[in-house]
């Protein structure tokens, strides 16, 4: 009993990805590897370029070509699995669905029969707060209302591992931040483990157990760093000094690396200009 | 991600560059090569689809004795006369119907449906209105490259952009001044966009008319070929048809990308 | 296109909001309409009676409403639209099956779009009529013919309408498909048809205006039935009034069936 609850929920061991072929080779991911834990809430974060979006299609299996391997229990991934859930950066409804035929989407694949999805839709429409919304159409939401649609079409699959892409990058800072008690909240009910890629200081250090700190290309592991601020918490804790503590802690290790990034598009900009 | 894959010099990179249009390119010719060999051996009936390579020697053939670039000359000058008066009056309607947003909320969807509506059907009609000469080509093709323009031209003046006008109007320029000097420039290119759609619907009623009719350049000269039964000649001035439409809308659509800069 | 150039900039900027205040409502935009139609047809009627042009050239339009309404009740009009409407229904049910399978493949798979699809790009804006004599050829002088014209014409349309309608789903709806394990029939149904329900609409909406055209264009050539052939008939008596007549309900027809296919593209499931 003991070995099941200490068995770590995901596994990502030495995982490289390169793209290109010849000459030109360029190595995205490069020797990654850590461990998610049961009901842990982990992040991702990096600058633009270290390659946290090519993890992201790799774990969610949408990418199956690599070294290295991601296990779940004993399987590793190498396709989109079931006990997965993938939620997009972009806007990700189905603008022709209305929410509630949205959420149920995952189990209208599976087949199940349609009272039983209905029922089981409102339960995680209701999760995420958009209880009066059932009917509405996603043109008729805003962006944060989309995003939360999409995260409980995500959840209503029961997936063990919750994997989001930025999913609150297009939204402002003060959405972001009552979103991110949302996340929490609904998390800590479902004990549900998740793994959350981010460029976003303050959301990673917000929401996480632990933060995998990435290098600029080729994409490292620089640092993980452990958040032992308490729970349950919210978005209050935005003003803690431990909060600002952690926050200048990663900031330190991202700074470098975003200043690599930079200076490499810089160059890039001035070698374009050079061709002009 | 992965943005800087260089690319190769030599023969192999061409390959992969173009390899989806030679082979698009090779399949139509060998398509060519099959039905030469089904026509040959009878399967194919010559009378129905002649063989390409008497095709091609009809070419020869329809330059010499048909005057086929006379005609072509005769058939690009009534296009070139529609489309011209097609943007001389196009134009200025469609900036008259910008400048007036009652006008235009008015009379914008009519203009919409004129552009939609069969007027090559009304050729009848134009006969008996302007008898049976180029004029009446001229005319049909006039009034059906007319409504796209009007209509680009509409919507190239309303679609500046907010801040480009502000700025105008910051520098207290006349009214006169922010249409020659802003509006106008920033709407030229999806005019120029409603003048290579005119073009088109221009060269359609034309060479269409001159089928019907039986008369003109192209379009008549289809007809003939095709009363004689010369079935390779008709193959031949069709595919000439065919050659100088895309040779103009390739044309036009260079010129079209070069009017438009980055926003 | 009033000239304001000898206002001060203050006064241009004090007139400006007032003018762009005055409300446009439904009222004014009907009123100008209407004035527009009625100062056409009254120039028309003077036009008509002024002796300018040849007999009947220019019909008054008492006789052209007289034409219309004899037109609408003669069994020959109903006859002849039947002919021209299954003619042109058939021909865009045939284009329109292989413009959609056209278009699906040439969106969905990248090699065969760059290989293909220039060619019915450039060759959609050609002049589709001249083709007639060689459907002549193939499949007669009867309403074969026609059809494969016709469906000639809305194919382009409708294969390029589809094929870009694939290229815009948005992308990251395919991997939402993916990512939970759909299957292709799944994907097909549930994703990619609903999502390119408009462009396909829209596609038919263009090719449904073509094949019309075609259609009627190649019945005025060589026909014996059809709306087309009546036109050349009336024509030849020299009926203008009955010319006019037979125009006004075509083109009303064409206009309606494009407004009805319009609106439902526009339509919100």
């Amino acid at each position: 009993m003991e070995d099941i609850c200490l068995q770590p929920a995901m596994v990502v061991d030495d995982v490289v990805k390169r793209f290109g072929r010849d000459e030109q080779v360029i190595t995205a991911v490069d020797h990654v590897s850590f461990n998610v834990a049961q009901g842990e809430f982990v992040s991702v974060i990096g600058p633009s370029g270290c390659g946290k979006s090519t993890l992201f299609n790799i774990i969610g299996g949408l990418l199956g070509d690599y070294e290295g391997s991601v296990m779940i229990g004993d399987e590793r991934i190498s396709a989109p699995h079931p006990a997965v859930g993938m939620v997009f950066q972009e806007e990700s409804t189905f603008p022709w669905r209305n929410v509630i035929d949205n959420v149920a989407f995952p189990l209208e694949l599976q087949g199940v029969a349609k009272s039983e999805r209905m029922d089981r839709a409102h339960h995680f429409i209701d999760m995420v707060g958009l209880a009066s919304f059932e009917k509405s159409f996603p043109s008729q939401l805003s962006g944060g209302m989309r995003q939360r649609v999409s995260i409980a079409r995500t959840l209503i699959s029961q997936p063990k591992i919750l994997l989001m892409d930025e999913p609150f990058a297009a939204l402002d800072e003060q959405t972001r931040l009552l979103l991110g008690d949302k996340i929490t909240q609904i998390q800590q009910a479902l004990n549900q483990t998740t793994l959350l890629i981010t460029h976003n200081l303050t959301e990673a250090v917000q929401l996480s157990d632990r933060i995998v700190v990435m290098t600029y290309r080729p994409g490292k592991v620089k640092r993980i760093v452990d958040i032992k601020l308490p729970r349950p918490r919210t978005s209050d804790v935005v003003g803690s000094d431990a909060f600002g503590h952690y926050v200048a802690e990663i900031w330190n290790d991202l700074r470098e690396e975003a200043s690599r990034g930079m200076a490499d598009s810089e160059s890039a900009a001035a070698r374009r200009g050079a061709h002009g | 991600m992965a943005e800087t894959l260089a690319k190769k010099s030599g023969p192999r990179s061409l390959f992969f560059r173009y390899g989806p249009e030679i082979a698009g390119l090779a399949s139509l010719v060998v398509a060519a090569l099959v039905f030469e060999l089904l026509v040959r051996i009878g399967v194919i009936n010559r009378f129905v689809i002649p063989p390409p390579s008497d095709v091609i020697m009809a070419f020869e053939r329809v330059v010499v004795e048909e005057d086929i670039l006379g005609r072509t000359g005769a058939t690009v000058f009534e296009m070139i006369v529609a489309a011209l008066a097609a943007v001389l009056v196009g134009v200025p309607i469609g900036a008259a119907l910008h400048h007036s947003p009652l006008w235009r909320r008015a009379l914008e969807d009519w203009v919409g449906a004129m552009a939609a509506a069969p007027i090559v059907l009304a050729f009848p009609l134009f006969l008996v209105l302007f008898g049976r000469s180029p004029k009446t080509i001229i005319v049909m093709a006039f009034f059906h490259g007319l409504a796209p323009i009007i209509l680009k031209t509409i919507e190239g003046l309303s679609g500046t952009r907010k801040v480009l006008i502000n700025v105008g109007r910051s520098l207290n320029m006349t009214s006169s001044q922010l249409f020659w000097k802003i509006l106008f420039p920033s709407a030229l290119p999806v005019i120029f966009t409603g003048i290579r759609l005119s073009w088109t619907f221009v060269l359609i009623t034309v060479v269409g008319v001159e089928y019907l009719i039986n008369l003109g350049g192209l379009g008549q000269l289809i007809n003939e070929l095709a009363e004689r039964y010369d079935l390779p000649g008709t193959y031949a001035v069709i595919f000439f048809v065919i050659l100088v439409s895309v040779f103009f809308f390739v044309l036009l659509e260079r010129v079209e990308l070069w009017l438009r800069p980055a926003r | 296109m009033a000239a304001t150039g000898e206002m001060t900039a203050q006064a241009r900027r004090a007139v400006a909001p007032a003018i762009s205040a005055a409300p446009i409502t439904a009222r004014h935009v009907l009123l100008v309409r209407v004035s527009v139609a009625l100062m056409v047809l009254a120039v028309w009627e003077g036009l008509s009676r002024s002796g300018l042009f040849y007999g009947e050239v220019i019909p008054s339009l008492t006789r052209i409403a007289t034409s219309l309404g004899k037109l609408l009740v003669d069994p020959v009009f109903f006859k002849n639209l039947q002919v021209t409407a299954l003619e042109t229904f058939t021909s865009l049910a045939i284009g329109g099956v292989l413009g959609v399978l056209t278009g699906i493949v040439l969106g969905a798979n990248r090699f065969l779009m760059r290989a293909f699809e220039p060619y019915v790009y450039y060759l959609s804006p050609t002049p589709r009529i001249i083709l007639f004599p060689v459907m002549i050829m193939w499949f007669g002088v009867g309403p074969a013919s026609k059809v494969a014209l016709g469906a000639l014409s809305a194919y382009f349309a409708i294969a390029l309408s589809t094929a870009a309608g694939m290229r815009q789903i948005d992308a990251v709806l395919i991997r939402v498909g993916r990512s939970f394990r759909a299957t292709t029939w799944q994907m097909a149904t549930k994703i990619y048809l609903p999502a390119m329900r408009v462009p396909i609409l829209n596609g038919i909406r263009l090719g449904m205006g073509t094949a019309i055209i075609t259609v009627l264009l190649a019945e005025t050539k060589l026909s014996n039935q059809g709306l087309g052939y009546m036109i050349m008939q009336v024509y030849t008596r020299f009926d203008m009034p009955g010319l006019y007549a037979l125009l006004i309900v075509v083109f009303a027809m064409a206009g309606a069936c494009n407004a009805l296919i319009g609106k439902l593209a526009r339509e919100q499931v």
